[in-house]
């Protein structure tokens, strides 16, 4: 009989689980065998600690001054500052992934309590609680130096307030781990929150309308009173209560925090003891089966092409299944199909900022001639991204394409021409936007800007098939940790869009120089149609280059 | 037309300095049920990423159905069909999707893709599901939906790495049983797999590799005879692949050492 150890205590078990953390990010460097990579990680290295040391400044000021200067109300700000940076930061940094390591631990011999602990060991040993603690501890210390007797208080206050900040900052990730251990609401989840934090860019022109319109903005900072009862207002209240020898303020707001723990810890413990005692987060086993309904009728596009009844019978054999195959893709792709939304409503944001009768950042509008042209090489811009990876989400399927008689023009072929209807359809939703907004441009201009188009877009396209295949890398839907391309293939995306705008430039200024508003389209006219046979010519060499490259794209794209 | 299925000559491929597969000289004749084994990292994937054209050889000839691959590989791949490591599925199509696109892809007419798209989903009982994106089957049915996207369209030769990893035993029986039609059809069928009784029931013959070199080939019979056994018992194919191969780094009969693990025993 093998002889079993005996067991170990939570201190060696915590000590054993913050060697685990390190160890992984020790190995995550190791793989980091590329000389871009390294330099990126060193920058942002440099920009972590810029942003943990900068603010420590800040803190210590901000304590030192509100307690000496007696801004006693104001010392609410740092404290919620604190918090929102220490729930919102690792939402964004779990990257939405399937799970987070932490519940793989669970298969070690723990008590529950063991985990519970470890679970909150495990949270302060991260990124955004380590700068808050610090940001805490100095702002202890600059309002010690201001009024030495607030010490004590303070590291009462600093204890609940990192105590419950982790709590919470747990409870969150445990629900969003629940939440995101589904595909199909981690896609959703994804897409809500991209969208989300792009409306945020409309706050700035809401609030500047709102400045003018109202003059006092009194009614805005109305709101400050109803966060008095939370944990940042109340640790603000316990603070100025010392200064202010209020013990009656003292005792509310540590009542308050001690109350707030106690509620997130139960909450906490319920869902941790629901992970100890095995809760299945995975995805159901077997999907219920379709039934027929409204639902079914909004799948039906995708199904009706992919039976063939409207089947673009024009194209040639093996590309009409690559496009149906495409387009089943780009539906199927939750986060990218939510991204279709982006352009136009980028296009709204734009035009209130630079365009029309009263932009805000331009003191005058820009003219039309001038704002469409733009905006749409920025829409090209934006959407010739995927095209410069256009493997990456075919995963494992790529091998189908190397073990399949076809050749790889055809893959090419159905690809973008795929990609140039979506861009097409976009752009023209774009120029729509535009017009409703700023109003349309000449027919000259318009028509420069149509040939443009698709003299940067068929310009692009070889440049980006080439990088595809060279420089491949996987991304996974409904994913954002990793999610981006190769560092050289975005390096010639940004090399092929300067060469190309700045050629697009100059015919443009033609039209100033010679004073004839058609020599632009003319000209882009004649590019496009040379793109155009460019891009046709390319495909059989890049078919060629693919048989030289499949070894690089199937070790790539099949991790 | 010819009876050799598939014919490799020096057949090699480095990775720097690892030779993973070296100088391999292989002959499967058409309608032969081949197993090919080897252990762990000994080339077998590497081996039949070359054979259907995955992965490029460093040096060495391919030939299959006499076909050869470094010059014709368009005709090659259409003679053949193949369930590679990790099955080359598209996550987000269906299975009728995907079927309908391998079809397609090797040249099917969409009438008869259709066809056979369903015939194959039912055999897989698969086809209660059609609106299942891959990505959501489980792991048993992607196996099963990759055999049917090999075999839609009709291929000669079959390569299958590590098919019934996965599938459960009711549709393993199943396709077993094709598997047997069709190389009774005269189907050559060349068949990775670590579960040594899977290949010992289906398979008539057999290679082993070994550290990149073939260090056996032959019927199951011819196997057998090279091997001493129990008078009487019948020498399974364990104990051959044991026997040639080794228990330990390859030594053939290595015994491991009675102290190894005695904390364990």
């Amino acid at each position: 009989m093998a002889d079993l150890a005996g067991p170990i205590s939570l201190a060696e078990q915590i000590r054993l689980v913050a060697g685990l953390r390190w160890r992984m990010l020790v190995n995550g460097l190791r793989k980091k065998n590329n000389v871009l990579d390294l330099i990126g990680m060193g920058f942002v290295s440099l920009l972590a600690l810029i942003l943990i040391i900068g603010p420590c400044f800040a803190f210590y000021f901000a304590g030192y001054s509100l307690v000496s200067a007696g801004r006693l109300p104001w010392l609410a700000a740092p404290f919620w500052a604190i918090f929102i940076f220490w729930q919102v930061i690792p939402i964004f940094a779990a990257g939405f992934g399937s799970s987070f390591e932490f519940r793989t631990l669970l298969r070690f011999p723990f008590s529950a309590s063991a985990f519970y602990l470890i679970g909150l060991a495990y949270g302060l040993a991260n990124f955004p609680a380590l700068a808050c603690i610090c940001w805490l501890l100095l702002m202890t210390a600059g309002a010690t130096v201001a009024k030495p007797s607030v010490l004590p208080i303070m590291l009462v206050v600093a204890i609940l307030i990192i105590l419950l900040n982790v709590t919470v900052e747990r409870l969150i990730g445990s629900w969003l781990e629940k939440l995101l251990a589904r595909r199909r609401s981690r896609e959703i989840f994804l897409g809500i929150f991209i969208l989300l934090m792009f409306s945020m860019q409309f706050i700035t022109p809401i609030q500047r309308q709102y400045v003018k319109t109202n003059p006092n903005p009194a009614p805005f900072f109305g709101i400050v009173k109803y966060l008095a009862p939370f944990p940042p207002s109340l640790s603000a209240r316990v603070v100025s209560g010392a200064v202010r020898h209020d013990f009656v303020d003292i005792a509310i707001g540590l009542s308050g925090l001690v109350g707030f723990v106690f509620i997130f810890s139960a909450l906490l413990w319920q869902r941790y003891a629901a992970q100890y005692r095995g809760e299945e987060l995975s995805e159901s086993p077997a999907p219920s089966r379709a039934v027929p309904s409204r639902a079914a009728r909004w799948r039906s596009i995708p199904q009706i092409i992919s039976t063939g009844r409207t089947a673009p019978g024009f194209l040639p054999a093996m590309v009409g299944p690559m496009v149906r195959k495409e387009f089943s893709y780009l539906v199927r792709n939750g986060f990218a199909f939510f991204l279709l939304v982006l352009p136009p409503a980028q296009m709204l944001l734009f035009s209130s900022q630079f365009g029309g009768k009263h932009p805000i950042i331009a003191g005058r509008g820009l003219n039309a001639d001038l704002f469409f042209p733009a905006m749409m090489a920025y829409t090209i811009l934006v959407m010739m991204g995927p095209a410069y990876n256009t493997f990456a989400y075919e995963g494992r399927g790529i091998q189908t394409y190397f073990s399949a008689p076809l050749r790889f023009s055809d893959i090419f072929a159905g690809k973008n021409l795929v990609s140039a209807a979506t861009i097409g359809f976009e752009v023209a939703l774009c120029g729509v936007v535009l017009a409703w907004a700023i109003g349309p441009p000449s027919v000259p201009a318009l028509f420069a800007t149509i040939f443009a188009l698709i003299f940067t877009v068929s310009g692009q396209l070889p440049i980006a098939n080439w990088a595809s295949l060279t420089f491949p890398r996987k991304l996974e839907f409904g994913t954002m940790r990793g999610q981006r391309n190769s560092g050289v293939s975005v390096w010639i995306m940004f090399g092929a869009q300067i060469v190309l705008g700045g050629i697009s430039a100059l015919v443009l200024s033609t039209a100033r120089w010679s004073g004839n508003p058609w020599l632009p389209a003319e000209g882009f006219a004649f590019l496009a149609a040379a793109a155009l046979s460019g891009y046709f010519a390319s495909l059989q060499p890049l078919s060629e280059l693919a048989e030289k490259k499949k070894e690089v794209l199937i070790e790539a794209l099949c991790r | 037309m010819t009876d050799v299925a598939i014919r490799t000559e020096k057949l090699t491929r480095r990775f720097g300095n690892l030779v993973a597969v070296d100088a391999m000289d292989l002959q499967v004749t058409a309608g032969q049920f081949f197993g090919f084994l080897g252990p762990n990292g000994a080339g077998k994937s590497t081996t039949i990423k070359m054979l259907t054209g995955l992965l490029a050889p460093s040096s060495g000839r391919v030939e299959v159905l006499g076909i050869d691959f470094a010059t014709h590989p368009v005709e090659v791949k259409r003679q053949i069909g193949v369930v590679p490591e990790g099955m080359g599925l598209f996550d987000r199509l269906t299975g009728t999707d995907y079927l309908r696109f391998v079809g397609r892809m090797y040249g099917l007419d969409q009438q008869t893709t259709d066809r056979r798209a369903d015939e194959l989903l039912e055999f897989m009982q698969l086809a209660d599901r059609p609106k299942t994106m891959i990505v959501d089957y489980s792991h048993g049915m992607q196996k099963k939906l990759a055999l049917a996207a090999a075999v839609i369209h009709g291929p000669r030769v079959l390569f299958l790495d590590e098919p019934f990893e996965g599938v459960d035993a009711l549709a393993a029986g199943a396709l077993k049983s094709l598997l047997g039609r069709m190389t009774e059809r005269g189907v050559t069928i060349f068949l990775t797999s670590h579960v040594m009784e899977i290949v010992e029931r289906l398979c008539s013959h057999v290679a082993i590799i070994n550290k990149g070199r073939l260090v056996a080939q032959g019927s199951l019979e011819e196997l057998r005879a090279g091997v001493p056994g129990d008078e009487g018992a019948k020498v399974t194919l364990e104990q051959i692949f044991l026997s040639i191969v080794g228990q330990h780094g390859g030594q053939p009969g290595m015994e491991p050492p009675v102290d190894e693990l005695s904390w364990l025993t």
